[in-house]
């Protein structure tokens, strides 16, 4: 099982249209994830070492190293199938690579 | 307009009748097929809607049953007014999603949309069809002031509608510029916090011309944020705003702690609920899309979604730590606020145009936010009986509370655009010398600072096209 993170503003809108397609898209491909919607501004280092990858909409400065791979997700939020392709694919490199 | 009305009212009755849960989950449902969703997919969304419904009012009763008699002993020991309780911004949206007239005024500026990129008056197409209801709230203002004068209604939101088209289109430029983007990222967005922007801009100006020094004083916000750790986060804040309203409520000690652990327990649920909501929109919001971008084919545009793509800068949340404690003293001495704040006390509806306008100076920020803060309170009361009457008409308000509770945000997004409505509103049910001199002086206001303030942008925008040329020619040089 392949765990990923992501987040928005309130944690409601869009980290969860993010986690959704993620969710059925990588199903779809043949992989176990589970995606977990947060507010950014609640993370924490601690926090995301519990996690694989990382899928903000676009790469945040929290003042703290992140070291687990980040797939920038703000295309998926576009709804047009091949913007978000990309983001797809990237996504099933890195599992790939993670290879669990 | 009248024969529409009754139109919509032969067949909307026998649905009305059934009350908003299940009219609109008929609606949503039947709207999804129709814009060629899956059945079930469009059953799934319904469905959703009628859920979320009945849990935000499931909520705001639990919440409302526990503050509101400690928020009337508050008022007797402190003398302190603040009886409305807020529930920030998500049971707003579910409430505004639960009427009808939302989907008539998405389907409006939906089309609005397509014109205005037909004739090339924006470049930007909004997916963010879940938004659509910071302006279909202005609109029901307007249809609950005005006893339902949909063509006052209509026009506001056409012309807020435009004005946010415009907006977006001047704001691409900053977000390129802010968060790194390049100009192949097509990423913007319409989003009401933004219409604050001119307001912002003229405080912004002031500290320009007379206290540019400040900037030398700005510090890093990250820092901030990472020391303010979970203390920042929902239901810490419902856990000491509960024990805050109980102490100067003077409640048992018992009774304190159950508001606190109250408090905090019903700010994580709404956003649960909050996410059952998302995924109703979904659906419908896919298919419009799909819709939209079958027919501009062969077209470049910027697309707009949400505003949390900005979320990425950290001086957004240090802004909006610091406004916090800020707003809690500021509510207690306002006079005209009836507002204690909870659910909206972390100002995202408020952040984010300070951001865009400043540049992400923080000091700037906490400053000039710290004047809009009264517009947000004083906006937010006079909102509160709309809202609690809506939230009751869509069945998200529990029934057997007293008829003197009410309920609003404190920080809803396009706060002068409300007072805006309730203006025009009241012109509609008495068509009086006086008001419509108010709203002739307010429109002219609002209109004349908005093109102001694309004044502005269009020279910050052209500065930008400047430094990306000078780049270039040095690259040539070298």
């Amino acid at each position: 099982m392949i765990k990923i993170l992501t987040a928005c503003g309130a944690g409601i809108n869009s980290s969860h249209q993010i986690k959704t397609a993620i969710e059925e898209e990588m199903r779809n491909r043949g992989y176990d994830v589970a995606v977990d919607a947060v507010v950014i501004k609640d993370i924490t280092e601690e926090m995301l070492k519990e996690y694989d990858i990382f899928a903000p909409i676009a790469k945040p400065d929290f003042g703290f190293e992140i070291y687990i791979p980040i797939v920038e997700a703000g295309p998926i939020l576009y709804r047009i199938p091949s913007m978000s392709e990309p983001v797809f694919d990237e996504m099933e490199q890195i599992i790939k690579s993670i290879n669990k | 307009m009248d024969i529409i009305i009754d139109f919509a009212n032969k067949i909307f009755k026998p649905l009305i009748d059934l009350g908003a849960p299940p009219m609109m989950f008929i609606i949503l449902a039947f709207l999804a097929m129709l814009m060629r969703v899956k059945p079930s997919k469009a059953i799934e969304g319904g469905l959703k809607l009628a859920i979320a419904l009945t849990g935000m009012g499931a909520i705001i009763g639990i919440l409302t049953g526990s503050f509101a008699p400690a928020l009337q002993d508050f008022v007797k020991s402190t003398g302190i007014h603040l009886s409305i309780t807020d529930v920030g911004w998500a049971p707003l949206a579910t409430i505004t999603w639960g009427s009808p007239f939302t989907l008539y005024f998405l389907l409006l500026l939906v089309i609005l949309n397509i014109v205005l990129l037909i004739f090339k008056k924006t470049n930007t197409l909004d997916v963010d069809i879940f938004n659509v209801w910071h302006l279909a709230i202005v609109g029901l203002i307007v249809l609950y002031y005005s006893n339902n004068n949909l063509l006052l209604a209509t026009l506001l939101v056409l012309l807020i509608g435009v004005m946010k088209f415009i907006n977006a289109d001047l704001m691409k430029p900053t977000f390129n510029d802010m968060l790194k983007m390049p100009s192949t990222n097509p990423t913007t967005t319409t989003h009401m916090n933004f219409m604050l922007n001119p307001l912002i801009m003229v405080f912004d100006k002031i500290i320009d011309k007379f206290f540019p020094f400040i900037d030398k004083y700005d510090f890093d916000a990250t820092t901030l944020n990472k020391k303010i750790g979970f203390w920042g986060s929902k239901f810490a804040i419902g856990v000491y705003l509960g024990a805050f309203v109980g102490l100067l409520g003077q409640q048992s000690v018992k009774e304190i702690f159950t508001l606190a652990f109250t408090g905090g327990m019903c700010l994580e649920l709404f956003s649960v609920i909050g996410t059952w909501f998302i995924g109703a929109v979904e659906p419908l919001s896919k298919g419009i899309t799909d819709f939209m971008s079958k027919r501009l084919k062969g077209r470049t545009f910027n697309i707009g979604i949400d505003w949390p793509f900005v979320a990425a800068r950290a001086e957004m949340w240090a802004v909006a730590n610091i406004l916090a404690p800020i707003m809690l003293i500021i509510a207690l001495v306002l006079p005209g606020n009836k507002i204690l704040p909870l659910g909206g006390i972390i100002a995202i509806g408020l952040t984010p145009a300070l951001l865009i306008v400043t540049r992400g100076r923080v000091l700037r920020m906490v400053i000039i936010g710290t004047f809009m803060l009264p517009v947000f309170l004083w906006s937010g009361t006079i909102i509160a009986p709309f809202v609690t009457k809506t939230a009751k008409s869509v069945g998200a308000f529990p029934k057997g509370i007293s008829d003197s509770v009410l309920i609003t945000h404190s920080t809803l997004e396009g706060p002068v655009e409300k007072f805006l409505a309730v203006t025009i509103g009241k012109l509609g049910s008495e068509f009086r010398i006086q008001n419509l001199f108010f709203v002739i002086v307010f429109l002219a206001v609002y209109i004349l600072l908005f093109a102001w303030y694309v004044k502005q942008m269009k020279r910050r925008n052209e500065g930008y096209k400047n430094t990306v040329k000078n780049k270039s020619s040095e690259k040539q040089i070298v």
